[in-house]
């Protein structure tokens, strides 16, 4: 019963176009972020900071050092973005439609009935971000080499590092589990507020305005103290 | 096979539903009137198990519904009014997602269901295709699917136009007459519960006012309309020989306790007024309905 209910949840998730559009604006960004690399002055910054700390760029420029780069703005914008309209939608988008009303009629647990919703919801989450790494692969992989990957970061602090390709694979496969960790829990956000008694757009407002001023308490200094 | 006793639903500071004690017995065709908000659907929910009472006991099917509502709603199907389909999906795939809800079901019985229905032929069409009354059918087939012995119907006929409602009705029919279930309605339509319910209960404002088979809201009040040449003349004369209980709308008058309409016309004739019509009148479900709302008001 317990497949069943799941393969329901994924039938009406993936059955939905809005599902796929979602897909299509992620696959359109990475093009975009791609052609941004290649076209403007940030493929010759990111050779310069190669060669600056003493690497030839032609080792690290490879389709792994640009996955990561079109990966990042996306899991930092569009990621909570799309992960809390899925997961406001679940709950909240059912009961609108009175779709809900109609199972609940059935003798299924709502406890039975959320948990299966949520895990179609984490299902989707990993879906997506393995989606997304993948195709910054492979469109990364049409441009460019596979070589070593140079991957930096600027916060908490400015730190990079230089990896041979297999393992620098190695540690993007691994990334994917934690982008699967961090869209679940964005996406758990907004289903938790879809829950409550509220439009399935104010569940995703409310969600990604928790994560806003979570993102500016972070930057307030007076904080600090209580991140250790 | 539904039971309430003593159900009472309070929402903050509103009293929902009060003190609400109703038998549907097994086989019946039980309609329930109300005005907006009067408690119906709050009943309704109760009796899915949807909505907790504050207080009392709801049992369907011999459980009790709030501790046991899987054996409870194991043989329940519902429709509520406008139903609600996934419109991205097709009806059959819409049907197999309701369906595992209740229990995993075979595609041979899906398929049995929409040939019951007539909506075989398009059951691989996309929901957002069918019309209203293809929806009401297919609603109508999700609640079939568990094989139920009770079906509960939410406003069924809402929204539905006038050769759409007379289907449902009919459909209503065939299923207490073939599949012999025990049906709940809830509808607004007076004249459609008239034609269709055995007994029935009316609700005002969350409380029991009336419940009785159809036949009893005939008998409590026999109206008999009397076209004489002074109408208000001859209810004086009758009044006065007391032979009356009422009066209403210059042309109808309420018989007293074990008098007939024989007696009637004799005492007018005898009396010398004209007398062109007698001829008893059965009051409607409307009327009935419209004067217990009134004297409920009044009280």
């Amino acid at each position: 019963m317990f497949y069943h209910h799941l393969r329901n949840e994924l039938w009406k998730l993936f059955g939905k176009k809005r599902t796929y559009i979602g897909f299509g604006a992620f696959l359109l960004a990475q093009n975009a972020m791609l052609l941004a690399f290649r076209l403007t002055q940030w493929q010759n910054r990111v050779e310069r900071m190669l060669e600056g700390n003493g690497y030839a760029a032609q080792d690290y420029l490879s389709a792994l050092t640009v996955a990561v780069v079109m990966l990042v703005p996306q899991i930092l914008l569009l990621m909570p973005l799309y992960t809390s309209l899925v997961g406001g939608d679940l709950v909240a988008k059912e009961a609108e439609d009175g779709t809900m009303r109609m199972i609940l009629a059935r003798p299924i647990s709502r406890f039975r009935l959320l948990f299966v919703k949520w895990l179609a919801g984490v299902t989707f989450c990993a879906v997506l971000v393995l989606a997304l790494g993948a195709m910054a692969l492979v469109f990364a992989r049409f441009w460019f080499p596979w070589r070593g990957m140079f991957v930096f970061s600027v916060w908490p602090e400015r730190i990079f590092n230089v990896l041979s390709a297999g393992r620098g694979l190695k540690l993007y496969l691994y990334s994917q589990i934690f982008m699967t960790l961090n869209a679940s829990v964005v996406f758990g956000l907004a289903f938790m507020f879809g829950c409550f008694n509220m439009k399935p757009a104010a569940a995703t407002i409310l969600a990604l305005s928790f994560l806003f001023i979570n993102l500016v308490m972070e930057h307030i200094p007076f904080f600090e103290q209580y991140q250790e | 096979m539904i039971e309430l006793t003593n159900v009472q639903k309070r929402f903050g500071q509103r009293l929902a539903v009060d003190d609400l004690t109703l038998r549907v017995p097994a086989g019946e065709i039980y309609g329930m009137l109300g005005h907006n908000g009067a408690g119906k659907s709050t009943a309704i929910g109760m009796m899915l198990g949807q909505v907790w009472p504050t207080h009392g006991e709801v049992k369907v099917c011999g459980y009790d519904v709030t501790a046991r509502r899987r054996q409870a709603l194991q043989q329940v199907g519902a429709i509520f009014e406008t139903p609600a389909f996934y419109d991205y999906l097709s009806g059959r795939r819409n049907l197999e997602i309701l369906s595992t809800y209740t229990a995993p079901t075979a595609s041979r019985r899906i398929l049995e269901v929409l040939d019951w229905v007539g909506l075989s032929g398009r059951a691989d069409s996309k929901v957002r295709t069918y019309s209203h009354g293809m929806r009401s059918r297919l609603a109508l087939a999700q609640a079939l699917l568990p094989e139920p012995v009770l079906l509960i119907l939410d406003e069924p006929s809402d929204g539905l136009d006038p050769e759409g409602i007379h289907e449902m009705r009919q459909t209503i029919l065939r299923l207490h007459r073939e599949l012999q279930l025990t049906i709940l309605l809830s509808s607004h339509f007076l004249h459609e519960v008239e034609q269709l319910c055995t007994r029935i209960t009316v609700l005002n404002q969350g409380r029991m006012v009336f419940e009785g088979t159809l036949a009893a809201t005939k008998q409590r009040q026999k109206w008999v309309r009397l076209r004489v040449g002074d109408f208000p003349g001859a209810v004086q004369l009758l009044r006065q020989a007391q032979l009356i209980s009422g009066e209403r709308d210059g042309a109808f008058i309420a018989l007293g306790d074990g008098i007939g309409t024989d007696r009637i016309v004799r005492h007018l004739v005898g009396q010398g007024m004209p007398l062109y019509e007698i001829a008893a009148q059965d009051e409607t479900l409307e009327q009935f309905y419209l004067r217990l709302m009134d004297t409920n008001r009044a009280t």
